[in-house]
């Protein structure tokens, strides 16, 4: 997988972009890892980046301990877990983290994301949400248009790089639909050679 | 996400002149960003408004946030607390990392406990009579004369109100109430508790015609899961948003953004 050139795609982007990053269901761990490494580790590795981290698909001490492996330092990197609550695991709860009760509660996820942008001012904010898939089991699909497109047009006036990552396969069309209606770029992994 | 929009400018917008030049009114911003966003600026200086809300809503939390955000700037600010113990209040703001207590110690912020005050004015029935009403309104005025107060909160009218017992008494407490301050140029919350459900600002229904505005907190839920909300009922002399929107009480401060319309939410 050329994670080079997902994190060169990544940099040339405009402050404030919104970027579809398309995982291929089929190849999810491969991609899955190729992404992280592309935007927790290279894109991570500038000092004037933080990153915040929405988790949906798996919880933030999962996500964060594969970071850890990246050598992604804590500092550089804030959760917003909307899953464990939700899993009942409240017995790992990370100090970077902060916990939403539902991934339903989409404005308290918006509002988690203002605290944390306040909370950390850096010049260059990213915003990765995992993933829109995850979000649309838990959501209808008008609830889940309207977060999006609040929520990204709020962080495009905040000059925040935001990836919402999307697993595709035959069943997501309609996923994939909505989101193209809200992002800038898509960044189709799978075409990327992966 | 602090995405409130700025007030729309309407037909009932501030102070228009008579050749349609809108006269610039002084605010008292609240510091809370979205709030005043929605405010077109902040509260009309001088006003007296109602902090309505069932429990566990965040009524307490936007007041005290309103007077230390003021101290801040150098105004001058009062919490008469019928409810809570002010050493209770103070562990409260402390959770705030905008708060320092050095504004207590330079005065800047001040917290009294209303009831050892009226304990002190003699005021030893249930019930307080029209010369009771009439001494701690003049104690009020005078507190707000002499400390040059800009900012006051009064928590709460409900807790006040069970000693006030015909609603005349207490109209006639808060139109008082309002004068006084609205003269000293004091911006004024006063806080109503009301039980859950909708359409009712205050447990008397008295309160809700005298004041300048009315902001009304509470919990409602969407799909199971339940989301604290604000509305601007009313706000004389500003535009100002009448949309809900999902509040978080933070550290750094309230937090607002847009309710979603997308799911059918209910009253709770």
């Amino acid at each position: 997988m050329p994670q080079a050139d997902i994190g060169e795609k990544l940099r040339a982007l405009p402050p404030g972009s919104a970027v579809a990053m398309k995982l291929d269901a089929r190849e999810y761990a491969d991609h899955y890892f190729a992404f992280l490494n592309a935007t927790l580790r290279d894109l991570g590795s500038d000092p004037e980046v933080h990153t915040i981290y929405v988790a949906v698909t798996s919880p933030a001490p999962f996500v964060w301990s594969l970071a850890q492996a990246l050598d992604v330092p804590a500092d550089r990197i804030s959760f917003v877990d909307a899953i464990s609550h939700l899993m009942m695991r409240f017995n790992n709860a990370l100090p970077n983290a902060t916990y939403v009760e539902s991934p339903r509660a989409l404005e308290e996820i918006m509002l988690r994301i203002e605290y944390l942008l306040r909370r950390f001012p850096h010049p260059r904010s990213v915003v990765v949400i995992d993933s829109v898939n995850s979000l649309a089991i838990h959501n209808p699909p008008e609830l889940l248009s309207e977060f999006l497109h609040i929520l990204l047009n709020s962080l495009k006036s905040r000059q925040a790089l935001t990836i919402v990552l999307e697993t595709s396969d035959e069943q997501a069309q309609s996923v994939e639909q909505l989101l193209n209606l809200v992002v800038d770029e898509t960044i189709d992994l799978a075409r990327l050679g992966g | 996400m602090d995405t409130a929009p700025p007030a729309t400018p309407g037909p009932a917008g501030a102070g228009d002149a008579g050749a349609g030049r809108p006269v610039p009114i002084e605010r008292c911003p609240t510091g809370i960003d979205a709030l005043d966003a929605i405010l077109d600026g902040g509260i009309p200086r001088g006003n007296i408004v109602l902090i309505a809300g069932s429990v566990g809503t965040g009524k307490t939390t936007l007041t005290l946030e309103f007077l230390i955000r003021g101290a801040e700037r150098g105004e001058r600010s009062l919490f008469l607390s019928v409810t809570e113990a002010a050493a209770k209040l103070i562990q409260n703001v402390a959770s705030f990392e905008f708060f320092r207590t050095s504004l207590i110690e330079e005065g800047k912020l001040v917290i009294v406990d209303l009831p050892p005050v009226m304990a002190k004015l003699g005021f030893d029935r249930d019930e307080l009579s029209h010369e009771d009403l009439d001494l701690l309104l003049r104690t009020i005025r005078d507190l707000v004369r002499s400390l040059g107060v800009r900012r006051l909160v009064l928590d709460s009218i409900t807790s006040l109100g069970y000693r006030i017992p015909r609603d005349e008494q207490l109209r006639d407490f808060l139109l008082r109430l309002g004068e006084i301050l609205s003269e000293a140029d004091c911006t004024t919350l006063v806080v109503s508790e009301i039980s859950s459900g909708p359409e009712r600002h205050s447990t008397r229904s008295v309160e809700e015609a005298i004041v300048d505005g009315i902001i009304l907190l509470r919990s409602i839920r969407r799909l199971g899961d339940i989301l604290r909300v604000l509305q601007i009922v009313k706000m004389r002399g500003t535009p100002h948003s009448r949309a809900l929107y999902v509040v978080e009480l933070t550290p750094i401060g309230i937090l607002m953004a847009p309710h979603l319309k997308g799911g059918r939410a209910t009253e709770i």
